[in-house]
């Protein structure tokens, strides 16, 4: 248990981390209210000019300043929008340090324990073992870092870290579905841990981010609990998601996207062992697909064998066919020359 | 009677309102909580967890937060 001095110490400086929380907000109220004048009153002046430039009339000067017009109206939505969430609220009263004691002891009750570090001006409460879906993520760390306080509207001025690191296979800084690089994604919680802290009700803003923490949304995590310990590669064992996996329909693995191609015939995928490359057309083809010379037994895709032959043994064997045809029509020559001297008739009408 | 009721549930806002005398907590929760059932919120009167059948007094704070919140990607 936190002695007291040490809780008072604290409790006043979120005390003062909540005054420069309410003068950061007045002061981007007045910046944005600044910044919307200036707005108005160049549309003031384009009105003016085109007011000038009608009386000449400079219709093109005119069409200028229309286009001007159209370029100040289209900023003054998102600044309108900008100045109504900075009022929207009304600002309650900053906490009295009586009640940020209540609240810090409040938050000992409920977590059991509390860390103050008076020198880095942090908060930490550490949270039950945490276990999703049969997924062990250990337990975590709460930090709020009253330092950033300020930046409420900006940023995240607390951090989530995993004290028993279980992170997804896939991604290392991914140590809870909704936890990455020690940042919480809130989803529904957003709105009312930004009021409770903006409130100084410490309590309640340790307690929500500790609910999303026992919370798993299918819908939106870093990455799906069922895809937490990945899947390894069947044959070099790099581990990936679900999702990036290859299944080849051979010898029915899961593969990574380097041992894995597809059969260029029916477009099958296959891991680098069920399939072959081609020798003549130099393309990857499945098991199915791939056929044996029945000349030489040589691995070659469909497209390429002709009755069964491989382009090296056609061409063998058309040379074959070719010298024999040649050796044929040489014995003819012998025995029959007046076909040859016909031949030699019809090349040179030819040429 | 008012009390001070911050409601963690959406807008997470703290407001004062007023109830009728003798309302038990159980009775508070169901009426501003319809629909919802009470074990899956953290119940606390004046920062303490009380009994249901707890009966809430004038100035009582009752702080209603979700135990389930559902995280989400940016």
């Amino acid at each position: 248990m936190e002695d007291k001095k040490n809780l008072i110490r604290m409790a006043d400086k979120i005390q003062e981390a909540l005054i420069k929380l309410k003068h950061g907000r007045y002061l981007e109220l007045i910046r944005q209210l600044t910044s919307f004048a200036g707005k108005l009153q160049e549309l003031t002046a384009e009105s003016r000019k085109m007011g000038a430039s009608l009386v000449k009339g400079w219709f093109s000067a005119a069409e200028r300043c229309c286009k001007g017009v159209n370029r100040l109206l289209s900023d003054i939505p998102h600044s309108v929008s900008r100045i109504q969430q900075l009022t929207d609220v009304p600002q309650k009263e900053i906490p009295k340090l009586s009640s940020l004691v209540d609240e810090l002891n409040q938050v000992q009750q409920e977590f059991g324990s509390l860390e103050l570090d008076n020198a880095e001006s942090t908060i930490s409460v550490i949270t039950e073992p945490i276990t999703l879906d049969d997924v062990y993520l250990g337990p975590f760390r709460i930090q709020l870092e009253l330092k950033k306080f300020s930046e409420l509207y900006t940023t995240s001025p607390y951090c989530v870290i995993a004290l028993e690191p279980n992170p997804a296979a896939t991604d290392e800084e991914v140590t809870h579905p909704h936890v990455s690089g020690n940042k919480l994604c809130e989803g529904d919680g957003c709105v009312t841990i930004r009021t409770a802290l903006e409130q100084g009700r410490l309590c309640d803003f340790f307690t929500m981010v500790r609910s999303i923490l026992n919370t798993y949304n299918p819908d939106s995590p870093y990455v799906a609990l069922y895809d937490w310990n990945g899947e390894p590669c069947y044959d070099c064992g790099y581990v990936m998601s679900r999702e990036d996996t290859y299944y080849c329909y051979s010898c029915e693995h899961d593969f990574c996207s380097q041992c894995s191609t597809y059969c260029r015939f029916c477009e099958e995928t296959v891991c680098l062992g069920c399939s072959a490359e081609c020798p003549h057309c130099e393309e990857m083809v499945c098991q199915k697909c791939i056929r044996r010379c029945t000349e030489c037994e040589e691995l070659c895709c469909k497209s390429c064998l002709e009755e069964n032959v491989c382009p090296n043994c056609k061409e063998e064997m058309e040379k074959e066919n070719e010298e024999q045809e040649c050796k044929i029509s040489e014995t003819n020559q012998n025995g029959n020359p007046s076909q040859s001297e016909t031949g030699e008739t019809q090349i040179k009408l030819a040429s | 009677m008012r009390l001070l009721y911050i409601n963690n549930d959406g807008g997470g806002f703290a407001d004062y309102v007023d109830v009728t005398e003798g309302i038990t907590v159980e009775q508070f929760f169901k009426d501003k909580m319809q629909g919802s059932k009470p074990d899956d919120f953290l119940i606390r009167v004046n920062r303490q967890p009380v009994p249901r059948e707890y009966v809430l007094k004038e100035g009582d704070r009752v702080t209603v937060t979700p135990t389930k919140i559902e995280g989400a990607l940016l």
